[in-house]
């Protein structure tokens, strides 16, 4: 279980997060939709304690603040949303830094496996900054996946924190992200990421939680949360949600982009 | 793992190459050593005393000294100052996430550099017991604490609620750089023409002090801050990646940041201290192990502090045979050695690296 309380996160006088609650449990993906500037990746800066915060955030069961950063990272993987690197590291020596201290022996194994997952394999010995966009993404992912490899460690779920994930993919990569995240849902680890795509969202997800303005709207299951009305609310213009009844899962038609 | 065979293509371990290079690196450094004991000015070589040494002859004076008390001495601040100046250079570098940083640029050589300037000008008028008292130690100390209270003035002025920001530090680096050198300014007008002299060779960079007297005062403070920058490697990796991202994957950045930048004072200010201003060696050396073995800091950090030894080294012995029995400053040698290094990295460079 991972549960934050009370939610408050501020720059200078602007409140980006006014007390927010959000939970997500594992096995579950759980993702964070809202418009631009509604306070997403505060809240994801928050659960992964990048940015000052008010409230408590609680991560299997023990507060986040006074954890070491290697306890933290044993458990949980972050995902950034654009990544620069300073020096010439080879795709593979990127995977690499996610692995914890002293891992050694077999240690180019999981790195291997992770970037075989992101279908990044055969570009491990390039230089990372020679990548494009959507492939260093993907690396990036791999890199992720390498840190917290087994979803569940000593009888503890693991946890993916992802922030946009798929933003700059292509329609097939996209799919195949989604099913990476997912998978390691199914398997017993838990998934938290910061959604743009509402379709991908209700495909993917098993709980959304919608904000709007630093607050939150609307949290449960997509069927409940993605509303016409809940939806419009939040992004300030009219969207449709239709459920195609082979499918049983909401998917969102834009109106017109004109001002709701 | 049996699900990995056959998907794993030949990738390059640089890091293996990274290791080989460093026996390489070390052999390099003894032939550094054994030149720099052979060559001289004076006609004293090191094989020939070891030859005599060997037949039971007794050394002579002349020779003892120029071994014992001129080469050695010299041969072991240039291997501390080369060291110390590259590590640095390589840390930095990693601090500030920018192959062209240096620690000349966050000020900590413009400070030592006041310093040094302050007691040569400025010196004469302090009480006599206290000269007496500093000797010859006067200038390299200054120079010492010049560095140190720059780093700490910088640090205090970047750093807000317990983070330090990088392009702060850089900026404040470029500021107390330039004050520094303004107050430098009016301290070389103020100087008479044997101050001028002094300021002047001092600014060059020399080697040419060595003493064991320098040796025992800035060689334990290099040690050490060598020492500790060694267990940076893993840390300066992540942070590769952005600070966000190196605390997520479990490094504690503030205080690496803060051990990090107290190495880099230690280190710069004493080389400094014993040996002036001995440019590029901190930008140049990490740079062609970069491009030999790759940038992981585990290996870079060793690779540098032999590097940086061996090729001080080198310059050393350069500069004073060149022009025997003259001697040129070896900042002379490093930058003539150097700065077109330095302009070959920019050229090449394919990007622009944020700060």
């Amino acid at each position: 279980m991972l549960s934050a309380t009370g939610i408050e996160v501020r720059y200078g006088d602007h409140l980006a997060l006014r007390g927010i609650d959000f939970r997500a449990r594992a096995g579950e993906v759980s993702a964070i939709v809202g418009p631009n500037g509604s306070g997403k990746t505060s809240l994801l800066g928050a659960i992964t304690a990048t940015v000052p915060y008010r409230g408590a955030v609680m991560l299997n069961g023990r507060d986040i603040a006074g954890q070491r950063p290697w306890e933290l990272a044993a458990q949980r993987a972050v995902l950034p949303q654009a990544a620069r690197l300073a020096f010439p590291f080879t795709v593979l020596e990127v995977v690499r830094l996610g692995l914890q201290a002293g891992t050694s022996g077999a240690r180019d194994e999981v790195p291997m496996l992770a970037l075989s997952r992101v279908g990044m394999t055969e570009h491990a010995g390039r230089s990372f900054q020679d990548l494009s966009g959507g492939e260093a993404q993907r690396v990036m992912l791999a890199r992720v996946l390498a840190q917290v490899w087994a979803p569940v460690a000593d009888g503890q779920p693991r946890w993916l924190l992802l922030d946009e994930p798929v933003a700059s993919l292509d329609i097939a990569h996209q799919l195949q992200v989604m099913d990476l995240a997912r998978d390691f849902a199914r398997a017993g680890g838990g998934v938290v990421a910061v959604m743009h795509d509402l379709n991908l969202t209700a495909l993917y997800s098993d709980a959304v939680t919608v904000l709007s303005r630093g607050r939150c709207l609307a949290s449960g299951h997509p069927r409940d949360v993605m509303t016409d009305d809940t939806l419009s609310e939040a992004y300030g213009c009219s969207l449709r949600v239709s459920v195609p009844p082979a499918e049983g899962l909401p998917y969102i038609l834009p109106q017109s982009a004109a001002q709701w | 793992m049996a699900e990995l065979s056959g998907v794993v293509p030949p990738v390059r371990n640089r890091l293996g190459r990274a290791r080989a290079l460093h026996w390489g690196l070390a052999l390099a450094l003894l032939g550094c050593c054994f030149l720099s004991l052979q060559i001289g000015a004076a006609d004293v070589s090191l094989t020939a005393l070891l030859g005599k040494v060997a037949r039971g002859e007794a050394l002579g004076a002349m020779e003892r000294i120029v071994l014992l008390e001129i080469r050695l001495p010299r041969l072991a601040m240039g291997a501390m100052v080369g060291a110390a100046l590259a590590v640095s250079g390589a840390v930095m570098q990693g601090l500030f996430r920018n192959p062209l940083a240096d620690p000349g640029i966050v000020g900590v050589a413009s400070g030592a550099g006041l310093g040094a300037i302050l007691a040569i000008v400025l010196g004469a008028m302090l009480p006599g017991w206290f000269l007496a008292l500093a000797g010859n130690q006067l200038v390299p100390w200054a120079a010492f604490v010049g560095g140190w209270g720059t780093t700490l003035l910088l640090y205090r002025v970047s750093t807000r609620g317990g983070r330090t920001s990088v392009a702060t530090m850089l900026l404040a680096g470029i500021a107390l750089g330039a004050l520094a050198g303004a107050l430098s300014g009016i301290l070389v007008y103020m100087a008479d023409d044997q101050q001028l002299r002094d300021l002047t060779f001092w600014g060059l960079g020399s080697l040419a002090g060595a003493s064991w007297a320098k040796v025992l005062a800035a060689g334990p403070l290099i040690a050490v801050a060598l020492c500790v920058a060694m267990f940076l490697g893993r840390a300066l990796n992540g942070l590769a990646l952005g600070e966000a991202t190196a605390h997520h994957i479990g490094i504690d950045v503030q205080r690496m940041k803060t051990v990090a930048i107290l190495a880099v004072a230690c280190a710069t200010g004493a080389a400094v201290a014993v040996s002036g201003g001995i440019g590029f060696i901190g930008i140049v050396v990490p740079h062609l192990l970069r491009l030999a073995s790759g940038p992981d800091h585990r290996m870079l950090l060793p690779n540098a502090a032999l590097l940086g030894a061996a090729l001080l080294i080198l310059a050393d012995v350069i500069a004073r045979t060149i022009i025997a029995p003259g001697e040129l400053p070896i900042g002379i040698v490093t930058a003539v050695l150097g700065a077109p290094i330095f302009l070959w990295i920019l050229l090449r460079r394919r990007g622009f690296v944020e700060v």
